[in-house]
């Protein structure tokens, strides 16, 4: 079954435009691993080479805040991917 | 106070509303509201504000009105082309309502004006287009302790949250730093028109509810809107006790300037200017330097250096291939902040010493060939 993630639209680019995507994992940082297979180079602009969540970026599971790669997702998830938008 | 008959008149439909009535609507009148951007938020912020009749209204933009802005900039008239939005703002506002007080700010805001500025008003409205601008705003406003209603917007998509001192989160504590690689302002990634309409017009109904104390503000939330998916996002948002400006021991205790670019670049990158690349060019080498635009198609197809090869950003991870792994690769885009995330792909799929094009197309035109078209 897996889980939804829900992507940013400054990220879209690396999902052909789609603003979310099916993935599998039982853990944020499986989830990030699965769509980086499909959407290559996406991970490094959310995480960076110490496995921190980037500070432009917020990560949460369904409506619970992820402040760390370990946390849980489960069937059925939804991961939010939110970046800090600039535009006026 | 009681409203005089115009002003009866004028916001009967307010007066009727319980929640704001004869008290809220007086409240209105002797608010101070500051708009930061007179751009696709702050131009319907504005407007309904005017409308709404908050006395005061204070317009900061340094820029003029371009052909461009007309799309989703609504405070605009086509007449106003080449004017400064700050001044031909307050002539709209103030043609909307002659009642309340318009103040035009024509000036770019920095941490030199800001203090002098946040204090002639009570509430601060966000709508612009830098996130230096933004973290300057912010932490301006938890310094001075004014409320800060801020939105933004990319392509399809638009957020807002409202800080109010003491009372929840500030925006650095949702989003500690900007991004390394910038995601893009609107005329690099492209607007709906309409979508700033949606955010403004959120941004100037948590102004009035601020002023008049009607419902609950959005303090602690983050609201998220997807234009194509018609979806609202509603995210918690905690105060962070090791926030720089509003933490238990902030670092940053005076309203200071970002450098731009906010973040370092990553070792292994090369910078070049535009008119070092202008000499490496001439130099004729035999093998030419390869240069890779990454920008959109439809940006590429308006105008771009000979020679080089157009791989949108989006598509680099996956054409990687392309660039042949024994030619530096130079990155460029409409102003840098594109190519440098290029960059910052190449080095991670260890192509070596690729280089970013320092102020990308838009500097190439102004300093070297201003007959090249940059959309």
């Amino acid at each position: 079954m897996g889980c939804t993630v829900r992507i940013a639209s400054p990220l879209r680019s690396y999902t052909a435009g789609a603003a979310s995507m099916p993935a599998r994992g039982e853990t944020l940082a499986e989830v990030l691993a699965h769509i980086e297979q499909h959407c290559p180079g996406i991970r490094f602009r959310m995480i960076d080479e110490q496995d921190r969540i980037r500070p432009h970026l917020r990560l949460f599971v369904n409506t619970s805040e992820a402040l760390e790669l370990s946390a849980a997702v489960r069937d059925g998830d939804t991961v939010h991917i939110i970046c800090a938008l600039s535009g006026g | 106070m009681s409203p005089s008959s115009r002003e009866r008149e004028r916001y009967q439909r307010h007066l009727t509303l319980a929640e704001i009535g004869a008290a809220g609507q007086h409240k209105l009148g002797e608010a101070r509201v500051l708009v930061v951007g007179a751009g696709g938020l702050g131009s319907p912020a504005a407007l309904y504000l005017a409308a709404a009749g908050c006395g005061t209204l204070g317009l900061v933009d340094g820029d003029r009105v371009e052909l461009s802005n007309l799309q989703r900039q609504v405070l605009f008239a086509t007449a106003d082309v080449g004017r400064a939005k700050a001044e031909a703002g307050r002539e709209r506002l103030a043609a909307l309502n002659p009642d309340i007080r318009v103040v035009a700010h024509a000036l770019e805001l920095r941490a030199a004006n800001v203090r002098e500025l946040f204090a002639q008003y009570d509430i601060v409205l966000d709508g612009t287009d830098r996130l230096a601008a933004r973290y300057l705003i912010n932490d301006a406003c938890v310094i001075l302790r004014r409320p800060l209603v801020s939105a933004a917007i990319h392509r399809f998509e638009g957020q807002l949250m409202t800080y109010v001192p003491g009372r929840g989160p500030c925006y650095r504590c949702a989003f500690p730093q900007g991004a390394a690689a910038p995601v893009g302002n609107c005329a690099e990634a492209g607007v709906l028109g309409v979508l700033p309409g949606v955010l403004g017009t959120l941004q100037a109904t948590e102004a009035i509810k601020l002023i008049t104390g009607a419902g609950e503000p959005l303090i602690g939330r983050l609201i998220t809107y997807d234009a194509l998916e018609m979806r609202f996002g509603d995210f918690r948002i905690s105060r962070r006790r090791d926030c720089a400006v509003c933490g238990d021991a902030p670092t940053i205790t005076e309203p200071r300037d970002t450098p731009a670019p906010a973040v370092a670049a990553p070792a292994g990158l090369q910078r070049l200017s535009v008119t070092q690349l202008r000499d490496l060019l001439a130099q004729g080498e035999r093998e030419p330097p390869l240069l890779v635009d990454v920008r959109e198609v439809e940006e590429f197809s308006a105008g771009h250096l000979a020679d080089a090869v157009n791989i949108p950003l989006g598509e680099l991870a996956q054409r990687l291939a392309e660039i042949a792994s024994d030619r530096q690769p130079i990155f460029i885009c409409r102003s840098g902040g594109r190519s440098l995330a290029a960059c910052q792909l190449a080095l991670a799929a260890r192509i070596a010493a690729p280089v970013n094009l320092e102020g990308g197309m838009r500097a190439w035109a102004a300093e070297v060939d201003p007959t090249i078209e940059v959309l």
